[in-house]
């Protein structure tokens, strides 16, 4: 896809982007496209910036420079409930579920407030139990007695519950054995072959350059480096900082 | 002893319940969604009190259908108190938040005071005041009776709503994780203006009940924090579904020591502070 078209039909359009908590700015300048359907990975070590990005993107953070625009509406100075009104779902640092609800109740919060998701709640819902058959298994559990891997699918599966057309996603193997970090990806994969498009913020820099179109690295709150995900897999900057080969 | 004294001390403790179940219920709902300890809920209970009585005496309004004007004016005012003060505290540290509901409490006491002066105020005049019934030797009042009833409808309300509705389900989120509200599509600032001004509707409730009960002064409001505080406790701080019984407990406890321990109604906040006292000390042993 050629850039011009990228642009046309553009997921998400980053411009110039700055944030910050009070006195520390952490983004100086970002800049980054996602066309829909694109999967695109954000990569960087701890501190680059990659969660305040996600978060500055959803507005939990007001930003305080550039513009961001998703499917062609500028998303700047929106709060994050109106954000996710966009089209743009957000799978968060930390999974932020609501612990004493149920799974099912989890899931059904992320299309509750939302009339257009609320329509597709049912459809959205088999979607996400097809994904993720043993939140199906545990659906009157309450979220805060789920291990770290059917606490993450409950989060991915909250997100898609809002409908998006964008996912923005922080971290999902964080604190998972490889088994579950393996069918998290998979799942990744699944929602992305569906026609949603894909930010992927992570650590686990093999597997997210494996699944991405394009790709990111980040430092120090500034892209350093850009390209497909088998360019950088191969780049040696890359492979030398974060892939330890 | 006296075991008709014992039985009346029982009911009067259960018919007290209502009230302080309702005013109680309010903080929780404050603590539990918004995380604000709120000093000034008693001050709510105190205004209404009095608007209840001003209606009475300037337009002559029965105090039970001051309830429907009482109602939405308290609403009003606790949203106008959260959107020009809470809300620009929700991050600051919990001192500095006691500080401005102990300030906004302060406030409202004493203009209540220049308003009206220190006297207790008496709606008179009201027919069904004097209305009791008696059962085997004791005595039960009418507007006590119908205060517990109203508290027990509009408590039990709270938790439906809470529990069923959306409103509710949207101010469980909110309480159980802020980001994960906002992320979901809620306007987190507010729900909270909704729970608070909840709160504050309660305690005003509340409020016209106490004026049509007692005589009340505009300091009224602390001994009613005070209570509620006490029930918070024992319930758990943030815990609505456990208000009830923890007021149940709380009034019984009033109630007995007032009529069963000489010059025990000198004794009724000690009681409070005992309470508050007891279950903070059982708390810490437990921890230990």
């Amino acid at each position: 896809m050629t850039s011009v078209q990228a642009r046309a039909t553009g997921a998400l359009e980053v411009r110039g982007l700055e944030a910050g908590y009070g006195k520390i700015q952490v983004l100086w300048g970002i800049d980054l496209d996602v066309a829909e359907g694109e999967f695109v990975a954000i990569i960087g070590a701890n501190g680059a910036g990659k969660t305040t990005l996600l978060r500055t993107l959803s507005g939990l953070i007001a930003p305080r420079g550039g513009s961001v625009s998703a499917f062609g509406r500028p998303l700047r100075g929106l709060s994050a409930a109106r954000v996710v009104r966009s089209g743009v779902g957000h799978v968060p640092e930390g999974r932020q579920l609501f612990p004493l609800m149920s799974v099912r109740e989890n899931l059904d919060a992320g299309a509750d407030y939302l009339p257009a998701a609320r329509a597709r709640a049912g459809r959205n819902r088999a979607f996400v139990y097809e994904l993720f058959p043993r939140l199906l298994e545990r659906e009157r559990q309450l979220a805060g007695t789920l291990s770290g891997g059917e606490r993450q699918m409950v989060a991915i599966g909250r997100a898609l519950m809002s409908d998006p057309r964008l996912l923005l996603v922080d971290e999902p193997s964080l604190g998972l054995a490889p088994a579950l970090s393996a069918s998290v990806f998979a799942a990744l994969e699944q929602i992305n072959a569906d026609g949603v498009s894909v930010v992927l913020v992570e650590q686990n820099v093999h597997q997210s350059l494996k699944l991405a179109d394009h790709a990111v690295v980040l430092e120090t709150g500034e892209v350093v480096l850009r390209g497909t995900g088998s360019e950088l897999l191969s780049h040696p900057r890359v492979r030398e900082a974060y892939l330890s080969l | 002893m006296d075991t008709t004294l014992l039985v009346q001390a029982l009911v009067s403790g259960v018919l007290a319940a209502g009230l302080y179940a309702l005013v109680s219920v309010g903080l929780a709902l404050a603590i539990g969604v918004i995380g604000i300890v709120n000093f000034a809920h008693g001050e709510f209970f105190m205004v209404g009190a009095f608007l209840a009585y001003q209606l009475f005496v300037t337009f002559g309004i029965d105090p039970v259908w001051s309830l429907f004007i009482v109602a939405p004016a308290l609403f009003a005012l606790g949203a106008i108190i959260y959107t020009s003060t809470i809300r620009f505290v929700l991050k600051a540290p919990e001192l500095n938040q006691m500080l401005l509901t102990f300030g906004i409490g302060i406030i409202l006491q004493n203009l209540a005071l220049l308003i009206w002066g220190g006297d207790p105020r008496t709606i008179a005049g009201i027919t069904y005041r004097g209305i009791g019934y008696q059962i085997g030797g004791v005595s039960i009042g009418l507007v006590p009776l119908a205060s517990f009833v109203v508290s027990l409808v509009l408590v039990l309300g709270l938790y439906w709503m809470l529990a069923r509705t959306p409103l509710g389900r949207a101010m469980r989120a909110v309480a159980q994780n802020r980001t994960g509200a906002a992320l979901v599509g809620l306007e987190v600032n507010r729900v909270y203006l909704v729970a608070f001004a909840l709160s504050a509707l309660l305690a005003g409730i509340g409020g016209v009940m106490i004026a049509v009960i007692q005589s009340p002064t505009p300091v009224v409001g602390f001994a009613f924090t005070l209570k509620a505080f006490a029930i918070v406790v024992v319930a758990g701080l943030g815990n609505i579904r456990g208000i009830l019984f923890a007021a149940l407990f709380v009034a019984v406890a009033e109630s007995l020591v007032a009529t069963l321990v000489p010059n025990g109604d000198t004794l009724r906040n000690a009681v409070f502070f005992a309470i508050i006292f007891a279950v903070l000390i059982r708390r810490s042993w437990r921890t230990a």
